[in-house]
């Protein structure tokens, strides 16, 4: 069970003058459980190819394959594709219309015809998953929270409903560093204990290194590179050319080679990075 | 789910020809005035002058003709209906029956006048609005309205209040594209089920976008104040126009055609 996307064009304004080809032939492949990135310069297609995976969006050739399903304009395979995959839109918290928390994290459910049992249970879970106690925030308007906590609570709008998999556009823009880094960790954990599949699409490359095992990068509506974080970081002439910037860490790691210093850093995460540096500069002065 | 693009918007058709580049606020006037003369005349053939001076400005504007026959398409039911109305309901001699169904000369007659009179109604205003764009339009608008400054009426703020409004129409068309999907992505099930349903369905759109519309609102104000402007003080353009020679043309061709209607309806 997976998502595959096979040889998918995506054409803006088909047949008319201003025709635009958004995506061309994107093929690529996300297991289940997985916690993929899906990076690009701006316009690169990453928020097209998004609204193909629950067919908001269908592909003008290629399929769209979603746990066997290939996603069409037919309403049972609509709701089926639906689902199983939900998508956190960029400033989720822009969607924000009912009178409580509660109404807010419950609306997806009941959509979903969940039971009243169900719909409460859901929203409980859904809420402690991104951190936010349920008996303080439940009842309280979504309008009166600060930024982060209402992000947290347009995220948890969308896990509650129990998706398989989550697509999430840009979650951590505009959030402060520290509401950053407890959200993506609040989506590791989801992952591991749900074995919810993680779609994270960003522009922070260091998120995408921490976070992210494996990464999808689009270039003008091509995909230019699938496979692992690390070696996609690895390759500092792909990342340029592809408009992207390397993440601190792989950034300090190839500073200290160049310049033949002793010093090794672990690249993969910042905190990681900062460890083995100290581990490193401690061994130095113990020498 | 293209919303933005099965809207046409202010029905603008950019062009170079003679009648875009002229004054909008001369078009405004000549439109006025000719709308004036339609409900004067009092015989079809009064029309004459002001079809033929809509023919030779539509034939200038270069705008195609099915952009205005698409013009005519919303007001298509209110033309065949007052139409059917007269042809059957007007009293007088029949020169053809069929049980209670009458045709009169008099309706007949009464049928086309009222035909030409909407037709020509909504053609001067299409080639208005086609040939200007909104933003000129409203400029104008402003300058009509600007004698009654004196007594009172925010004449500037209120074409403010126009121009913005019309600038932020694509803006909330789009917000509301993106509100609709992401609420479909929650299962929301828009325009679906029995009536109640679907008004219902359209609150999480609704709600959200009124509060974005407010906010964005509010960004809006702080930006402009910050950029120096103040209720009540006087603005200059950055589009300044002058009177140009094919402005007279315009004047001069709708006040001939004014008066050719005013002097038939009395004389002839």
């Amino acid at each position: 069970m997976s998502i595959e996307l096979k040889n998918v064009d995506y054409v803006y304004d088909s047949g008319e003058p201003f025709e635009y080809f958004a995506l061309r032939g994107i093929s690529m492949h996300i297991d289940d459980g997985a916690f993929v990135g899906i990076v690009g310069r701006t316009g690169s297609g990453k928020s097209t190819l998004v609204e193909h995976l629950n067919g908001l969006l269908f592909s003008a050739r290629g399929d769209v394959i979603v746990d066997d399903e290939i996603v069409s304009n037919e309403r049972t395979v609509l709701a089926k594709v639906r689902r199983r995959v939900g998508i956190v839109f960029q400033y989720p918290e822009d969607q924000f219309f009912a009178e409580t928390i509660f109404e807010e994290v419950a609306f997806g459910c009941r959509n979903y015809g969940f039971s009243k049992e169900q719909v409460d249970e859901s929203v409980h879970k859904a809420m402690s998953t991104v951190g936010l106690d349920p008996e303080r925030f439940l009842s309280l308007s979504p309008f009166q929270l600060s930024g982060g906590e209402q992000r947290r609570v347009a995220i948890a709008s969308v896990i509650a409903m129990g998706q398989k998999y989550i697509v999430l556009d840009e979650p951590t823009a505009g959030l402060d560093s520290g509401s950053k880094l407890a959200v993506l960790a609040e989506l590791e954990s989801l992952r591991q204990t749900a074995n919810v599949t993680v779609i994270l699409v960003s522009h922070n490359m260091d998120e995408v290194a921490e976070f992210c095992k494996e990464v999808v990068v689009l270039d003008g509506g091509t995909v230019a590179f699938q496979g692992s974080t690390d070696a996609f970081f690895r390759d500092a002439d792909l990342v340029d050319r592809t408009g992207l910037e390397l993440p601190e860490s792989y950034r300090l790691a190839r500073a200290l080679k160049e310049c033949g210093s002793p010093l090794t850093v672990n690249e993969r995460s910042t905190g990681r990075m900062l460890d083995s540096l100290r581990l490193c500069v401690s061994d130095l002065g113990g020498a | 789910m293209a919303l933005s693009r099965s809207f046409v918007l202010g029905q603008h058709y950019p062009g170079t020809s003679v009648v875009h580049r002229s004054g909008a606020l001369v078009k405004l006037v000549s439109t006025i005035a000719l709308m004036i003369g339609v409900f004067v005349a009092t015989k079809t053939v009064q029309y004459v002058p002001i079809a033929f001076f809509l023919v030779v400005g539509i034939g200038v504007s270069r705008i195609p003709l099915r952009f205005f026959a698409r013009g005519l398409k919303p007001i298509l039911f209110l033309i065949v209906l007052t139409v059917v109305v007269q042809i059957f309901f007007t009293p007088g001699p029949p020169i053809w029956q069929f049980w209670f169904v009458r045709v009169t000369r008099e309706g007949l007659g009464l049928a086309g006048f009222i035909l030409c009179r909407l037709v020509l109604l909504t053609l001067v205003s299409v080639l208005l609005t086609a040939s200007t764009s909104p933003i000129e339009l409203t400029d104008a608008v402003s300058d009509l309205l600007k004698p009654l400054s004196h007594v009172g009426l925010p004449s500037a703020e209120i074409a403010l209040v126009m121009s913005i409004a019309m600038r932020f129409v694509p803006t909330i068309l789009e917000e509301t594209e993106r509100i609709i999907r992401a609420q479909v992505s929650r299962g929301a099930r828009i325009g679906e089920g029995s009536l109640v349903a679907r008004m219902k369905s359209f609150i999480p759109i609704l709600i959200p976008l009124f509060v974005s519309s407010f906010r964005r609102a509010d960004d809006l104000a702080v930006a402009m104040e910050a950029r120096g402007f103040r209720v009540g003080s006087p603005r200059t353009r950055y589009h300044a126009r002058h009177f140009q020679y094919f402005d007279a043309f315009i004047l001069l061709g709708t006040a001939a055609a004014l008066s050719g209607v005013i002097l038939w309806r009395l004389f002839l």
